[in-house]
């Protein structure tokens, strides 16, 4: 592989990187704001200028202030280059740090403050802000310019999902990018020139694509923020663990943002993965953290409707003990969950075989919703490849359960998650049965049907895989404890069997993984700069 | 009955077996908790177990969750009778570590500011002292000038003892335009006060009884325990951080570092007596020397917040002052041992960083500690009653010792 050198050290690149791709995969940082390495390059922010020190020098004769002799003297200045767009070259020597690329470094900076709001106390990129980080690092000059800044428009409704302030704007077209190059939708463009620009919506439209939240994403300052997020909470309270998103097939990976003092989930963000998402969420995807916190079953309860009664764990456990042990094992339905981790359903999937003794496996899924070519798939379960292969060849749905229901195949059923195609309604002859047994996080079609309901962990709360539309088995790491007692399905379930008189060897959830790896679990899959 | 002539003669002292005994942790008498387990024969003290720790408070863990500018308060509270000499070295500390200097101005005012600090310290150790062989006279003197000390310190910096004044490349507010005045007023009631009580003591025939020959360390034992300040100065060591390892000024003053030649407690307390005098004289060259104006912080915005005015009404004020509050000062990665002559004598920061804006982790070389382990070496040999001024003279400061 070619290499250059970048402030002294060796970086290979690929013939046709800019100094910036190279540069970033690396791991080393080139100042920047307009650049993303999943968008073209716009190369109008300037703020990674830098200066090639081998090869013919380009030298400017400039003026430049002298400040010991109060006037502007005679000056030559080497040419910068834009690191973004300046291609490497076989041995190319640049130089990002030397004097006259810090001094155009800073007087960028300088510049991108002159109109800013005093906004950071209320702003909630505040934290996470590269005009903040980059101040500190590159810039660190305090204001000279004491007349009053340009005023624009604030608080602008995008669309249903984005709010947009044109004065903390630095104009470096990023959300417009965003837009055009990955739903292809120019809803968004820029206005007037020079210190009047501002980013707007296309006359007569609203921000209003699946994909809205990642010009957000990609914002690298308070310009846009999320509806949902805005003033919920600041982000240095804030800490992440790797999630997966559970919208679709699809498997996007994400930073499941949680605040440790409250035990609450905030938000996602796309986590890089080259294999699967790139850089990018769809809006609902990135919505999904509300099941985290909306519509949970935390109590325990047994009976439906109106004759529901509160229990503790440990009482519906010994209630579902003695109801299953009523019916014969052979004729007990066992409901795997496409929502649930692999994990979940193959201990679900032995509690079936070995301790029940039934052969009666179904999945529980959601019936598909609008895909596209983009990310979104058409499968809205995360996790169908993980549980058909924890059911083995021949499982069948939740239409042919209600099917065995009404032809007295099936008198008792255990099912896992909240999730199905059918509504309550539908689910019926389920709910007439006399043990139907629901392990969910949250409420639903399943559980309202149930008459013992044992509150389980959501995904952020708990670790597993999820196995996606392409077969790759992603990890999953707890966020937040769980409220109450609460147990992963997985630990419920093996506390069950106990009870029953069966055995399920599960003692932790690195035991279950051993058990799975030939069926699906894998290490997570793609690296962030594959 | 058997006839007494067959006994011998040894036989008729009773058989006495060393006697067990606690003394503290909680003991009237004691500077602060700490508690000694004492194996006597009669008065006469066969073994002593020094155990501190009663005080222990996780000071060096507790640096470890906040930003670096949020251990000041904590470094008040180790020898909280000098806490601005603390502010000092964790400052001088992490200004090693950055790699920059002070104006000079700000180097003076730190100087006269932990010399007053010295000064109380001394004061407040040698009262006690004397205090606790029953001259109370002496104690009621040198802690009424110690609040006039006080008072100076407070009009600088707002607080009496826990002044959080310190900060990094700075200190949190420049002088009083009557710092000078006031100091120069109560530098000659220190001379005064501190004569008069010489003249109280020096010639009291049980002053002189308990203080000379007693808590003897030799000055190889002070070596070999670590000691450092007032404790190895007694036993005849020229050892002072301030003249050998000249930090921040203090290569620009006169003065003396005053040594004993027995180690007994009357040196210590000797040393202490002679430090107050030498520290006034520091204080004013100090004030002759400062410059009358120019910064008290280093002019940079990632070290020093700015005006809280330019906070208010600049985005780059308002994005420093972000900076520094939320994330702390980036503090580059390495690490440093920075060095001062405080109260007890070396006071030690050891400090490592990783370049994030929390201290990865804070040792402190707490001066007393050592001077606490010479404490059996002193005290072995002697009457249970010597324990008192000799543990006095170490001065064992809980806050710093335990941490």
């Amino acid at each position: 592989m070619p290499t250059l050198k970048i402030d002294g050290q060796d970086v290979p690149f690929e013939p046709g990187d800019t100094i910036m791709r190279a540069a970033w995969r690396h791991g080393i940082e080139i100042p920047h704001y307009c650049w993303h390495p999943g968008l073209s390059v716009a190369a109008n922010c300037r703020m990674c200028l830098v200066e090639i020190t081998s090869g013919r020098r380009m030298d400017l004769p400039i003026l430049r202030w002298d400040d010991k002799k109060n006037e502007y003297v005679p000056h030559t200045k080497p040419k910068l280059y834009p690191a973004c767009q300046m291609t490497c070259g076989e041995d190319m020597e640049v130089s990002t740090t030397g004097e006259e690329a810090q001094g155009a470094q800073a007087a960028v900076q300088e510049f991108l403050l002159l109109n800013h709001p005093v906004d950071c106390p209320i702003c909630d990129q505040a934290g996470e802000c590269k005009l903040q980080d980059y101040w500190l690092e590159h810039g660190h000059q305090l204001k000279r310019k004491l007349t009053e800044p340009v005023h624009k428009p604030k608080g602008v409704r995008f669309g249903p999902t984005i709010v947009y302030d044109g004065e903390r704007c630095v104009m470096c077209t990023r959300c417009i990018r965003v837009c055009d190059e990955l739903v292809g939708d120019h809803v968004l463009d820029m206005r007037q020139r020079g210190n009047k620009s501002e980013v707007f919506v296309a006359p007569g439209r609203q921000l209003d694509h699946r994909y809205t939240l990642m010009t957000e994403h990609v914002c690298p300052v308070g310009a846009l923020t999320s509806r949902d997020f805005r003033f919920k909470a600041r982000v240095w309270f804030l800490r992440s663990a790797p999630g997966v998103c559970v919208g679709c097939a699809r498997g996007c990976n994400t930073h499941v943002d949680f605040d440790p003092r409250y035990d609450r989930v905030y938000r996602l963000r796309p986590r890089d993965n080259m294999d699967v998402n790139r850089f990018w969420m769809c809006d609902d995807g990135m919505m999904t953290y509300r099941q985290v916190h909306e519509d949970r079953l935390l109590v325990p309860a047994i009976g439906r409707g109106e004759e529901r009664e509160e229990l503790t764990v440990k009482e519906v456990l010994r209630v579902a003990h003695r109801r299953l042990q009523q019916h014969e094992g052979a004729r007990v339905g066992v409901v795997l969950s496409a929502h649930h981790s692999s994990e979940d359903n193959h201990v679900l999937a032995s509690f079936a075989r070995d301790v029940l003794g039934t052969d009666k496996i179904y999945i529980a899924a959601n019936g598909g919703w609008a895909g596209d070519d983009i990310l979104r798939h058409g499968d809205d379960n995360p996790n169908r490849a993980g549980a058909r292969a924890a059911a083995g060849a021949d499982a069948e749905s939740l239409e042919d359960l209600i099917q065995d229901v009404l032809g007295g195949e099936v008198d008792a059923v255990v099912a896992l998650g909240w999730v199905s195609m059918e509504g309550a309604d539908e689910l019926g002859p389920i709910a007439k049965l006399r043990t139907v047994v629901s392990l969910t996080s949250n409420d639903g079609p399943l559980p309202q049907v149930a008459n013992i309901v044992i509150p389980v962990c959501s995904w952020a709360e708990q670790s597993g895989t999820f196995v996606n539309e392409q077969g790759i088995a992603q990890e999953f790491r707890r966020a937040i404890p769980a409220p109450g007692n609460i147990r992963p399905a997985w630990q419920t379930l093996v506390e069950l069997a106990g009870l029953m008189g069966g055995q399920l060897k599960y003692a932790a959830l690195s035991d279950v993984r051993t058990a799975l790896t030939p069926t699906g679990a894998g290490p997570t899959a793609g690296e962030a700069r594959a | 009955m058997e006839p007494i002539e067959e006994l011998e003669q040894d036989a008729l002292e009773l058989p006495a077996e060393p006697m067990r005994l606690n003394m503290g942790p909680s003991h009237p008498s004691m500077h602060g908790t700490i508690r000694m387990v004492l194996d006597l024969d009669g008065e006469t003290i066969v073994n002593v177990d020094v155990q501190p720790g009663y005080l222990h408070r996780g000071f060096e863990k507790s640096c470890e969750r906040g930003t670096w500018t949020q251990v000041f308060p904590y470094t008040d509270r180790l020898n909280y009778v000098s806490p601005m000499l603390n502010n000092v070295g964790f400052a001088l500390a992490v200004e090693k570590l950055i790699g920059v200097e002070v104006p000079e101005r700000c180097q003076y005012y730190r100087v006269i500011l932990g010399e007053l600090a010295r000064i109380s310290d001394h004061l407040t150790c040698n009262g006690a002292a004397a205090m606790e062989l029953g001259a109370f006279t002496p104690l009621l003197w040198l802690l009424k000038v110690r609040e006039w000390v006080y008072d100076v310190l407070e009009r600088e910096t707002g607080a009496r003892m826990t002044h959080s004044f310190g900060r990094i490349g700075g200190m949190a507010a420049p002088p009083t335009e009557t710092l000078a005045d006031d100091i120069r007023e109560v530098i000659p009631q220190v001379h005064k006060v501190v004569a008069e009580t010489e003249s109280l003591l020096l010639h009291n025939r049980i002053f002189l009884d308990r203080m000379q020959g007693v808590g003897n360390l030799s000055k190889e034992h002070a070596l070999g325990f670590g000691c450092t300040g007032p404790v190895l100065r007694s036993t005849g060591v020229d050892y002072d951080v301030r003249k050998d390892h000249p930090y921040m000024v203090y290569d620009r003053f006169d003065f003396e570092v005053p040594i004993g030649h027995d180690g007994d407690n009357y040196d210590r307390f000797m040393v202490r007596m002679e430090e107050i005098r030498q520290s006034c004289r520091i204080i004013e060259q100090a004030l002759e020397q400062m410059p009358k104006d120019g910064p008290i912080s280093i002019d940079d915005p990632r070290l020093t917040t700015p005006d809280k005015g330019k906070v208010y009404t600049t985005i780059e004020a308002t994005i420093a002052h972000f900076k520094l509050v939320m994330e702390g000062h980036k503090v580059p990665k390495g690490q440093v041992y920075g060095y001062t002559e405080a109260g007890n004598g070396e006071l030690g920061f050891f400090l490592v960083s990783d370049g994030g804006g929390t201290p990865y982790r804070v040792r402190v070389r707490p001066p007393c500690w050592f001077g606490l382990q010479a404490a059996r070496e002193m005290l072995l040999g002697e009457m249970i009653a010597d324990i008192i001024p000799t543990f006095g003279s170490v001065n064992m400061i809980g806050g710093e010792c335990d941490r």
